[in-house]
C-alpha cells in the first residue's frame, strides 16, 4: 500500500516515498516487529512461571489435602499426621505481629501525612521506611535474635511475633501515609472549621476517608508476613507439639515446610507440599481481597 | 483605602481587623488591612482572583494554622479578644466562627452523623435532644424536607447543592456566632445557588456573615456591606449599595463595571 | 489567669463545661500528636537498632579475623576459621545472574503493558505479575528444589555443558557435572522472584512519560519501538535504573528460595553450575546449629555485611526513584 502511494509522487518531493525511504521504512518496521514480539514473549515468559508454580503446588499438594492436615499434629518421620500445630502457630504469630505492628505503622504514617507533611523528619522517616520495606528479612531475624532471644535466653513465639511485627510496620506506614495524603485538604479544613480538635478530625474524618486504603495495607502486611520463614528460623524456632505458650518455641507453617521439604522422608515432603499449597493460596487470596478493598480512585 | 462617611450608628463591630498583614513564607499576601465586620450583617469580599479575599477569610478562623510557613501580623479583635494571639484556642475559635467552603465537603458518614458529630464534641445531649438538634439544623439549612427520610444514608449520596446545604447546616449546628462563606456557590448550578443565597439571607437574623465571592451580582444580592480588594490591599469598603452605585475609587469602578478581573 | 490566656476568646456563650472540654481536647491533641511522633521515631530507631545489634553481634568475629574476614574463603567450624568471601561471591554472582535475566524480561513486560496491551488486559496481567511478587519465597524454594532443579539437571545443564565445551573460558564457566542445584539455578529462581518488582516499577515510571511527548514522536511517523527506545527509555532512564537497583536489593537479601537450591557449599567454583552459598543461605542453614560464640558471631557478621550492601543498594535505588518523581512532578 505504501508503494502505490510512492508511484504517484515521483516528481518534486522524493521524501517519504523514495525507494531509499521505503527500504528504510521496511527495515524500521521489521525492527519494530522484533521488539514488539520480544515484549510479548517476555510477558508470556513472566506469566508462565506463575502458572507453572501454581500448577506444581496444586499437583503436588492437593492430593495430600485431607481433614487430618487440620486436625493432627506434625508427625515424626514415617507416621501419619497433619499440620495443626504449625497452622495454629502461624495464625497466632501472624496475628500477634499484626496486632503489634499495625498501630505503630498507622500512627507513624499519620504523623508523616497529618503533622509532618513535607518536613525533614518525614522525609527521613519515609526514606528509612522504604529501606526497611525491602531489607532482607533474615537480618530482621538476626536483630530480634540479638535483642530478644539472647536477652531472654531462649527461643520463643514472642520473639517470632516481634520479628513479624517489624516486617508489618513498614508496609502499614507506607500505605497509611499514601492513603492519608489522598484525603483532600478541604475535608480537613471543613472539620477544623467546626472546631474539631486535630486528633478527633484525624481519627473520625481522615481515617474514615482513608479506611479502605489502610485496610488494604494491613491485609498486604498480613499476606507478606504469613509466608515469611527467614525471620522465624531463629526467633520462634520450631516445635513439634501443640503449644500456646508465647514464652516457648512455636511451630509455624513456613518453618515446618522448610524442615520437612529438606528432609529425606517422602511423607514429610508430601506434608511440606500441602503446607505450601495452603500458604500460597491464603497469601494470594489475601492479596486479591486487599486489592478489591482499594477504591478505584486510589488504585494508581 | 477610601471610605466615605458611613452611617454606623447602632452597629456593633463583631470582628475588627486592625493592621492585618499576612505572609505565605516570604511573600506578603495581605497588606495592612483595616476593616470591621458588623454584627448580624452580611459583608461581601470581592476582587479579582489572587487579591487576597480568601486569604483574609482564612485568617479570621486561623485556618491558615493548618499549614506550615504561613503567618499573620496585626490584630483581629473578636468580642474583645485578639484571634491572632498565639495562645488562642483554635478549636474553640473555630466552633464560634464557622466556615463553609467552595466545594461541598460532607464527611464520609451519614447525613445525621455529619450534623451530630460536631454537636457531640461540645455538648452532652440525650438521643431525643440530639434528634431535635439535627432536625433544627437541617431545617435551618433548608434541607430537612429533602433528607428526613434518609437521615442514615451517606452524606456523599446527596447532590452537590444538597451537600453544600448539609455543610451549612453542619456549620450552624454547633451554634457559631460568625459564619464565613468562601465562594460557597462557585461549584453549584443556578438553582442551588439561588437556594443558598436565600439561606444566607435568612441566616442574618442570628449570625454575622462574611462571604467571599467572585460573582458581583451575588455580592450585590446578598450583602449589606462590600469590601473590594486588589493585590492584597483593601481598596474600598462601604455599604453595598454605595459600592455598586457610586464607588469612590477608580479601581473599584473599573472592576464592578467589568473592565478587569 | 493561666486559663484566661490559654483559652483566649471567651464569652458568655462558653460555659465552664465547654471550657473543661476544651482543655481535654488540648490534652488529647497533644497526646495523639506525641504518639504519632513516637511511632515515626520508632521507624528510625528500628533501623538504628538493627545496625547497632548487628555490629555488636559481629564484634567477636571481626576482632578475631579483622579485615581478613572479607577476603578469606575458609569456613571451618572445627578449627573455627571463618571467612566471608565464598558467601559474598555467591550472593553477588546469583544476584547478577538474576538481573541479567530479569531486567530485559521486566522491561519487555513493561513495554508490553504500557504500549501494546489492550486496555482490558492491563489489569489482569498487572495483577498476575503482582501475585508473582506475593508468593512467599519458601514456595519458590520448594518448587525450585523439587520441580525446577530436576528439570534443569536433566534438560538444560547437559545442553549448556556440551554447548560451551569447545569454547575456552566459557567451558570452565559451564563445567559439569550437572547437579541441578547450584549458583545458576539459584540465580534463575531469583530472577523469577525479582521480576515482578522490576516490572511494576518500570511500568510505573513508563507511565510518567507525558502523553504529549509520545504523541509528538508518533506524529513524526515513528514506530512503537522507536518511541520506546528513543523517547520512553531515555526519559525514564533514572527511574528504570532505580527499579533495577530495587530488584537487586531484593535479590541480594533473598533467603529461603536460594537456601533450597544453592547447595550450601562454602567454596568458590569457577563453574556457575557448581553448588555454592550466599550470605543469607549460610545464615539460614547454619545459625541455629552454630556452636561457639565465634561461629555465631561470624554468621552475624555475614548478616552485617549483607545489611550494609543492601542498604547502599536500596538507598541508591530510592534516591534515583526520588529524582524520577521530582521530574515527573514538574
Amino acid at each position: 500500500m505504501a508503494s502505490s502511494l510512492g508511484t504517484t509522487a515521483s516528481a518534486g518531493y522524493s521524501g517519504a516515498s523514495s525507494p531509499v525511504a521505503q527500504a528504510l521504512y521496511r527495515r524500521r518496521r521489521r525492527s519494530n516487529k522484533v521488539l514488539l514480539t520480544l515484549s510479548v514473549g517476555a510477558t508470556i515468559f513472566g506469566l508462565a512461571w506463575l502458572v507453572l508454580i501454581l500448577g506444581a503446588l496444586l499437583y503436588e499438594g492437593f492430593s495430600g489435602l485431607s481433614l487430618a492436615v487440620f486436625t493432627e499434629m506434625t508427625p515424626p518421620p514415617g507416621s501419619a499426621g497433619g499440620l495443626l500445630n504449625a497452622i495454629w502457630g502461624s495464625l497466632l504469630m501472624t496475628f500477634g505481629g499484626v496486632i503489634i505492628g499495625t498501630p505503630i505503622g498507622i500512627l507513624a504514617g499519620t504523623y508523616m501525612s497529618e503533622y509532618g507533611r513535607g518536613n525533614k523528619i518525614t522525609t527521613v522517616v519515609r526514606f528509612i521506611n522504604d529501606i526497611l520495606l525491602a531489607a532482607p528479612s533474615i537480618v530482621i531475624g538476626l536483630f530480634v535474635y540479638e535483642v530478644v532471644v539472647v536477652r531472654m535466653g531462649h527461643f520463643s513465639a514472642f520473639a517470632g511475633m516481634a520479628a513479624l511485627a517489624i516486617l508489618v510496620i513498614p508496609v502499614v506506614v507506607r500505605t497509611t501515609e499514601d492513603m492519608l495524603n489522598l484525603v483532600p485538604n478541604q475535608l480537613r479544613e471543613a472539620a477544623a472549621s467546626l472546631g474539631l480538635p486535630r486528633s478527633i478530625m484525624i481519627r473520625h474524618v481522615a481515617y474514615k476517608a482513608a479506611m479502605s486504603g489502610i485496610v488494604t495495607g494491613v491485609l498486604l502486611a498480613i499476606a507478606r508476613v504469613s509466608g515469611e520463614t527467614a525471620p522465624l528460623l531463629f526467633t520462634a524456632l520450631n516445635n513439634q507439639f501443640w503449644s500456646t505458650n508465647l514464652n516457648a518455641p512455636m511451630s509455624s507453617l513456613p518453618v515446618t515446610i522448610f524442615q520437612f521439604a529438606l528432609s529425606p522422608y517422602p511423607d514429610w515432603q508430601k506434608l511440606a507440599w500441602t503446607g505450601a499449597l495452603l500458604i500460597t493460596f491464603t497469601v494470594l487470596a489475601l492479596n486479591i481481597v486487599a486489592r478489591a478493598f482499594l477504591s478505584p480512585k486510589a488504585q494508581k | 483605602m477610601t471610605q466615605t462617611a458611613m452611617n454606623t450608628t447602632g452597629l456593633a463591630e463583631k470582628i475588627s481587623i486592625r493592621n492585618l498583614k499576612f505572609f505565605y513564607g516570604d511573600s506578603q499576601a495581605l497588606k495592612t488591612i483595616n476593616l470591621p465586620l458588623y454584627e448580624k450583617k452580611v459583608t461581601a469580599f470581592i476582587g479579582p482572583s489572587g487579591c487576597g479575599k480568601s486569604t483574609l477569610l482564612r485568617v479570621l478562623n486561623r485556618m491558615y494554622d493548618l499549614y506550615p510557613r504561613q503567618h499573620a501580623e496585626g490584630e483581629v479583635i473578636f468580642d474583645g479578644q485578639n484571634v491572632l494571639d498565639p495562645n488562642q484556642d483554635r478549636n474553640m475559635l473555630r466552633a464560634r466562627i464557622g466556615m463553609v467552603f467552595q466545594k461541598p465537603t460532607p464527611f464520609p458518614m451519614s447525613i445525621y452523623e455529619n450534623i451530630a458529630f460536631g454537636i457531640r464534641l461540645y455538648e452532652n445531649l440525650s438521643r431525643s435532644e440530639m434528634d431535635g438538634r439535627v432536625e433544627a439544623a437541617l431545617t435551618r439549612g433548608a434541607l430537612w424536607n429533602e433528607v428526613k427520610d434518609k437521615l442514615h444514608s451517606s452524606g456523599l449520596s446527596l447532590s452537590g447543592g444538597q451537600q453544600q446545604r448539609l455543610c451549612i447546616a453542619r456549620t450552624i449546628a454547633v451554634k457559631p456566632e460568625v459564619v464565613l462563606f468562601d465562594e460557597p456557590c462557585s461549584a453549584l448550578d443556578p438553582i442551588s445557588t439561588a437556594k443558598i443565597e436565600e439561606l444566607i439571607d435568612e441566616l442574618t437574623t442570628d449570625y454575622t456573615i462574611a462571604i467571599v465571592t467572585h460573582n458581583m451580582q451575588q455580592a450585590a444580592r446578598v450583602s449589606d456591606y462590600t469590601a473590594f480588594m486588589y493585590l492584597g490591599e483593601l481598596i474600598e469598603f462601604d455599604e453595598t449599595t454605595k459600592i455598586f452605585t457610586s464607588p469612590s475609587d477608580k479601581r473599584t469602578q473599573d472592576y464592578i463595571t467589568g473592565r478587569f478581573g | 489567669m493561666v486559663d484566661a490566656a490559654m483559652t483566649g476568646v471567651t464569652s458568655a456563650g462558653m460555659d465552664s463545661a465547654k471550657l473543661k472540654r476544651m482543655r481535654r481536647f488540648r490534652a488529647g491533641d497533644a497526646t495523639f500528636r506525641g504518639l504519632t511522633f513516637g511511632a515515626a521515631l520508632t521507624v528510625l530507631l528500628l533501623l538504628g537498632g538493627v545496625i547497632l545489634s548487628l555490629i555488636h553481634g559481629s564484634i567477636p568475629a571481626l576482632s578475631t579475623f579483622g579485615f581478613g574476614f572479607l577476603t578469606s574463603q575458609s569456613w571451618n567450624p572445627v578449627t573455627e576459621k571463618f571467612g566471608a568471601l565464598a558467601p559474598i561471591y555467591g550472593t553477588v554472582v546469583t544476584s547478577f545472574i538474576a538481573l541479567l535475566i530479569a531486567v530485559p524480561v521486566g522491561i519487555g513486560i513493561a513495554i508490553f503493558l504500557t504500549e501494546l496491551c489492550p486496555p482490558w488486559l492491563k489489569r489482569p496481567i498487572g495483577i498476575a505479575i503482582e501475585l508473582l511478587a506475593g508468593i512467599p519465597s519458601i514456595i519458590y524454594g520448594i518448587w525450585g528444589l523439587f520441580v525446577f532443579a530436576p528439570f534443569f539437571q536433566t534438560k538444560v545443564q547437559p545442553f549448556l555443558i556440551s554447548l560451551f565445551e569447545p569454547i575456552p573460558l566459557l567451558s570452565n564457566l559451564f563445567a559439569g557435572p550437572p547437579y541441578g542445584i547450584g549458583i545458576l539455578t539459584a540465580g534463575f529462581i531469583l530472577a523469577i522472584m525479582v521480576l515482578p518488582f522490576i516490572t511494576s516499577i518500570t511500568r510505573d515510571v513508563f507511565d510518567t512519560v507525558p502523553a504529549v511527548l509520545k504523541e509528538a514522536t508518533y506524529g513524526l511517523g515513528c514506530t512503537t519501538s522507536e518511541v520506546v527506545t528513543k523517547v520512553v527509555l531515555p526519559y525514564t532512564r533514572v527511574g528504570v535504573i532505580g527499579g533495577v537497583m530495587l530488584g537487586l536489593g531484593r535479590a541480594l537479601g533473598e533467603t529461603m528460595a536460594v537456601t533450597f537450591v544453592i547447595g550450601n557449599a562454602h567454596k568458590i567454583s569457577a563453574s556457575i553450575l557448581a553448588p555454592g552459598t550466599t550470605i543469607s543461605a549460610s545464615i539460614a542453614n547454619e545459625f541455629t546449629e552454630a556452636v561457639g560464640d565465634l561461629y555465631t558471631s561470624s554468621l552475624i557478621a555475614l548478616g552485617l555485611i549483607l545489611f550494609v550492601i543492601t542498604f547502599i543498594v536500596l538507598a541508591a535505588a530510592r534516591l534515583l526513584l526520588m529524582r524520577m518523581n521530582v521530574k515527573a512532578g514538574n
